[in-house]
């Protein structure tokens, strides 16, 4: 897999060692621009709801200073110590970290050094110390209070939390879910792929009349919104479900329509793909007395591996990411629901849960990005494309 | 390359198995759902209610589709409520929602596969769905029921009334759970420490947001971001400011297009709400951070040290964003968006909430509707938290806490209820065109400018 | 384990049904147009041989429509039956109940937000293809320079496997804005540590443009690196070694010899490109929504097709402009096709 042409040039000319170094750091600036974004949404989804929203994630990286509230417990745990009734614990969640102010007031939260007595009024006495510890004493009971706040800079180390994750796997249904996406997504890719190769090989080497028209039909279908297309195809579909008495909301009609919608694409990918394929072993395997469907199958087919693969790819992750086809060919019940759907459901009625939208992205991630692995080994080079011509 | 790619390749191949098999393991949706609370246990529910309610209705064998706007835990909550209906009868309920449930609505009602029970928080698009004819009627006796037995009855039938595809109004919607719009958080520590009080008027109200400004502090959270539909956090404040500004009657006229947009009691309601959103010493990050902020984010300058704000103005479900742990009552706590002193308006109260309407009728969906008007059907989501209604049967003693219990007297106590204008309006302009303004006018347009403009895209809409 | 089994039994079946339709029919058409005697031999007499010519011929007629036939149908019943209503309902009232001729193109024109979303359409056309096409084909022929390639590559890839759900959330992580104190949007942040103030990006109007096209820029590039790099790949070897005798330096071999040889492809991505481009909604839908100035044809066709129970009429004949901006595209690939003069 090693990039051939970049050794053999290497090879013949030692002076462009610089210029290696130069590609190496110019794919390293465009891959650090383009992971960055998603590096950022991985760290927020290992933080948790309240610091996504009070602070950037990279300061989730390193020891951050950090201005917090502790409420001290209404009077559970106080002991009786000379006439005072004393609260001992820790201000910071977890135990980690260095206090370095701290506070009773909300005007002024960092009025004292750590290890200095604040004094409340009323004979109740507060300090806090460097690592947490905090006391507070007075003459009553704390009982009938709601809790003292305690304001406290500190500075915290890294916490992370697999809370977010195990949230979302936790969900009811998601197994469910995820059958029910490859349900759709894999026969929605393979349907469209053998339906456009076919169909882009009679494009491409075939000869019949009205060909210039239906290439430029293909173009032209490219551009059509699918939300223009949705309400008068579910009718179509409701209006056949109840002529012939079936539901109307199955898995073979989200396949035809995702096999539809990602024709046009397909057909143009592959029929500009199979045209650039030399002419001269399609014409000899002609002479030799193969047909269409022959010259079809044994040399154009596999020579367009890397074409094949990369739609694949890219129709793999449209029918996987879908979620607007999905509800409205395949439903939003329960056994029916797709994964983007069931990670959707779990954000609540108003959305913005920035901790379950970040995991859950990086859940459904994972088998878009297995399939790109999977397929990259065909996107190099097809089996002949490099000695054939 | 190739033994890396060798080695990841296949540990991934090797993955879809794996996962493939725990899928299969895990439990698959409980069949027969649990009662939250068992009948008859629970003293604050109505039970014999219920059981004559059971009593009346088998559907045995029959299915009911709903689709709701409810998802993640509020969809567990609704659907430990449908537990009970499914209990009474014996029908078999699935519910399904969607986050574009709008789009999804549009598109499964003119398809012609709706669901049998819609529930939706839009009256707007009610309202278009019942001219389309889309919608049954629920008929007389259930209108009497909701005026009679709902506190301000007449203006929630009113909210359920739309014109049908023959142009007669009738009784299409079914209100199911409310929202109380018109209150004001703040942190009641916060407050002690600075020695300030509750505002019991509107220009007690203005006071101290001066008094905190000139303190050299922030009083108010202010944001209008929500993705595509931001700017609407902006609407309740020009509403909830319009019903202490003038009497009912122009809010009415108002959000039905009598009383032109460009009105000048109108435009002098937007520039009030200016007066807090557009006044950089009086918002926190100032006016130019109010339209950008997320509204799930804003309230988090309440809980800051030192707090970045004051007091935030928002319905009754931003507890839902508030940092965990958090106690209404101990940590935050809400008042009532004060009336102006000097006018003799009463108490007005802005809400909204969700209807439910029959998409495909039939005995199930009938029955459902009847399942409504049990005290069961809202005890039961009362006292799993998160809900308000104006249902007089109700027990108040069935609320959760003593948060929602506040807000419940609320509700029952309006001397006028209206329900949030921006839902009433056409969807193109309640959705649309009323967002955008609010966020141009935050921006820095003039008020005039921004109402002309919506009253001109109003005039466009059929 | 029975849901695994229907899973895995339902995809069989959809994929069985498509590869026995293929293989049936072109078995069919061999059977009933036989150009070969029994065993392979080509038959001998003049007799036979004329009904071979001629079933060639038959065969040779029947089968292109034989392969483009599933094609044919899905197109037309999926894409085109949905564009002939469309162009009918353009005619038609709200709710499509009645004729009101072209009132909705009347109404079209006027619109203000109308005129503005194509402006902004425009600026989308003019940056993001180009930009994609460019940075696809850079990263293509970079990665396959070095060792790490297939890695780089993989990374630079993810945008496009990333949902839009999520990929919405990271750039608010990128775009976000407070007024003051900690920012928690990277921009910001990188903003204020050099010493600048925060900027509200997404509500700057026509800069907004820019920083929404930044985001499918983001995802396409890996579209466009993908196809390329196939293609570069495909480049027959013997080209790049003459020019490297010739002492061409790396630059010159790639704009002057490997590019031209690629160029079919480019056109091909920057096509696609270009029509992802004139249905993008989602993006802005999320981020904006069309406010600050930021609307584009297909968010407003989606507007008004759906919000507040929609206006089929007026979403209607928004997707027939967004139809017809693509027709000089549409000649420009036609008259491609004819000059390639691919096949017989």
């Amino acid at each position: 897999m090693s990039g051939g042409m970049a050794g053999r040039a290497e090879g013949r000319v030692g002076r462009r060692a610089g210029l290696t170094w130069a590609v190496h750091l110019s794919v390293l600036l465009l891959v650090v621009l383009w992971t960055l974004p998603t590096a950022g949404l991985f760290v927020t989804s290992l933080r948790d709801r309240d610091q996504i929203a009070v602070s950037g994630w990279w300061t989730a990286l390193a020891t951050s200073t950090q201005s917090l509230v502790f409420r001290a417990p209404a009077g559970e745990g106080e002991v009786e110590e000379a006439g005072r009734f004393v609260l001992r614990g820790t201000v910071l969640d977890g135990g980690a970290g260095r206090v370095t102010a701290f506070g009773t007031s909300s005007r002024a939260p960092a009025a004292f050094g750590p290890g200095e007595t604040a004094d409340l009024g009323d004979g109740v006495r507060l300090t806090v110390a460097a690592d947490g510890g905090y006391e507070l004493s007075g003459p009553q009971s704390f009982k009938a209070g709601r809790g003292q706040r305690i304001f406290h800079t500190a500075e915290v180390p890294p916490r992370f939390t697999l809370a977010n994750y195990a949230g979302v796997l936790g969900a009811a249904g998601l197994g469910r879910s995820f059958l029910n996406s490859m349900t759709v997504a894999v026969p929605a890719t393979v349907i469209p792929i053998l339906v456009a190769a076919f169909a882009a090989y009679a494009l491409a080497w075939m000869r019949f009349a009205g060909r210039g028209l239906l290439i430029a039909a293909v173009v032209g279908l490219l551009v059509v919104p699918l939300q223009m297309a949705l309400i008068p195809l579910l009718s179509l579909y409701n209006g056949l479900g109840q002529a012939f008495g079936f539901d109307p909301k199955t898995y073979i009609g989200i396949w035809l329509a995702h096999t539809g919608f990602g024709l046009p694409l397909a057909i143009y990918l592959l029929r500009n793909y199979m045209a650039g394929l030399p002419r001269e072993i399609i014409e000899s395997a002609r002479v030799d007395g193969a047909n269409d469907f022959e010259i079809f199958t044994r040399i154009v087919l596999p020579l367009s591996f890397p074409a094949l693969a990369s739609f694949a790819i890219f129709q793999f992750l449209w029918t996987w990411n879908d979620l607007l086809v999905a509800l409205v060919f395949l439903g939003a019940g329960d056994d029916r629901l797709v994964l983007t759907g069931r990670l959707v459901n779990l954000l609540g009625s108003r959305g913005g849960d920035w901790e379950i939208l970040a995991a859950s992205a990086f859940v459904s991630i994972a088998v878009p990005i297995l399939v790109f692995f999977a397929l990259q080994k065909y996107l190099v080079r097809g089996l002949l494309a490099g000695s054939v011509k | 390359m190739k033994t890396l790619d060798g080695t990841v390749g296949r540990t991934l191949r090797a993955m879809p198995l794996l996962v493939l098999a725990a899928a299969g393991l895990a439990p698959q949706g409980a069949g027969a759902r649990d009662l939250v609370f068992a009948p008859g246990a629970d003293a604050r529910i109505d039970w014999a209610g219920y059981d004559a309610y059971a009593a009346a209705h088998d559907l045995s064998g029959q299915t009911l589709s709903i689709f709701g706007p409810w998802r993640g835990e509020d969809q567990v909550l609704i659907e430990n409520v449908l537990a009970y209906f499914e209990a009474a009868t014996g029908a078999t309920v699935t519910y399904a929602s969607s986050e574009n449930y709008e789009q999804q609505i549009v598109i499964d009602t003119q398809a012609g596969s709706p669901p049998d029970i819609a529930i939706l928080p839009q009256p707007g698009l009610i309202a278009d769905l019942a001219a389309k004819g889309l919608l049954a009627p629920l008929g007389d006796a259930t209108r009497d029921w909701l005026a009679g037995h709902y506190a301000a009855g007449e203006s929630w039938v009113g909210l359920g009334s739309y014109p049908g595809p023959d142009g007669a109004t009738a009784l299409y919607a079914f209100p199911y759970k409310a929202d109380v719009k018109s209150l004001v958080w703040y942190v009641p520590e916060n407050f002690e420490d600075a020695g300030y009080a509750v505002p019991e008027t509107l220009e007690d109200l203005r006071a101290l947001t001066e008094t905190i400004a000139a303190e050299g502090e922030t009083p108010w959270c202010i944001g209008l971001g929500s993705g595509g539909a931001t700017g609407w956090p902006a609407t309740d404040w020009v509403e909830d400011l319009l019903l202490r500004n003038e009497p009912p009657e122009v809010y009415d006229g108002w959000v039905t297009g009598g009383v032109p947009f460009d009105d000048p009691r109108i435009i002098a309601t937007i520039e009030d709400f200016g007066w807090f959103a557009r006044n950089d010493g009086f918002v926190d990050g100032g006016a130019a951070a109010v339209a950008t902020t997320d509204f799930r984010d804003s309230p988090a300058g309440l809980f800051a040290a030192p707090p970045r704000c004051y007091l935030h103005h928002q319905a009754s479900f931003i507890p839902s964003f508030f940092p965990e742990g958090t106690e209404i009552g101990r940590d935050v706590d809400f008042f009532y968006m004060p009336a102006h002193g000097g006018k003799d308006l009463g108490k007005p109260v802005l809400g909204a909430g969700t209807l439910a309407m029959i998409t495909r009728d039939g005995p199930a969906a009938r029955a459902f509707i009847a399942f409504l008007m049990t005290p069961v059907a809202h005890e039961v989501w009362m006292a799993q938290s998160g809900f308000l209604t104006p249902y007089r049967d109700a027990n108040p003693e069935a609320y959760a806490n003593e948060a929602l219990r506040k807000q419940g007297a609320i509700l029952r106590d309006a001397t006028t209820f209206r329900f949030d204008g921006s839902d009433l309006m056409p969807g193109k302009i309640g959705a649309g065109a009323f967002w955008t303004g609010m966020v141009d006018y935050v921006g820095g347009a003039p008020a005039a400018d921004v109402a002309a403009r919506i009253r001109a895209e109003w005039d466009a809409v059929r | 384990m029975t849901q695994l089994y229907t899973a895995l039994f339902t995809i069989l079946i959809g994929i069985g049904a498509a590869v026995v339709y293929f293989g049936g029919s072109n078995w069919l058409l061999d059977r009933a147009f036989p150009v070969r005697g029994p065993g392979g031999r080509v038959a001998g007499d003049r007799v036979a041989g004329d009904r071979v010519a001629r079933n060639i011929r038959l065969a040779g007629l029947i089968r292109p429509w034989l392969f483009l036939g599933p094609a044919i149908l899905a197109l037309g019943i999926y894409l085109v039956w949905p564009v002939a209503a469309s162009v009918w309902l353009g005619f038609r009232s709200r709710d499509g109940s009645a004729f009101v001729g072209l009132e909705n193109y009347r109404w079209l024109v006027t619109d203000p937000v109308f005129r503005e979303s194509m402006l902004n359409n425009f600026l989308w056309l003019l940056v993001v293809p180009a930009a994609a096409t460019f940075l696809g084909l850079v990263a293509a022929a970079l990665t396959d320079r070095i060792s790490w390639g297939n890695l780089a590559k993989s990374l630079i890839f993810m945008p496009m496997a990333i949902s839009f759900v999520g990929a919405a959330v990271i750039w608010k992580f990128v775009y976000d804005y407070r007024g003051e104190g900690e920012q928690i949007g990277l921009l910001n942040a990188i903003v204020v540590a050099l010493g600048g103030s925060p900027q509200a990006w997404i509500a700057l109007p026509f800069w907004n443009n820019f920083f929404l096209m930044a985001i499918l820029v983001w995802i396409q590039t890996g579209f466009a690196m993908v196809i390329l790099s196939a293609a570069l790949r495909g480049i027959p070897e013997e080209t790049v070694e003459a020019a490297v005798i010739d002492g061409a330096n790396p630059l010159q071999i790639f704009f002057r010899i490997m590019v031209p040889q690629i160029w079919g492809t480019i056109a091909v991505v920057w096509t696609t490109i270009t029509i992802t481009v004139l249905k993008v909604f989602d993006i802005v839908l999320a981020m904006t929504n069309g406010q600050w100035q930021s609307q584009v044809l297909a968010n407003l066709m989606f507007d008004w097709m759906f919000r507040g129970g929609g206006d089929q009429g007026r979403g209607a004949v928004i997707a027939i402009v967004i139809m017809v901006l693509v027709i000089p595209i549409m000649v420009w690939n036609i008259r491609g096709a004819r000059a390639e003069g691919g096949g017989p």
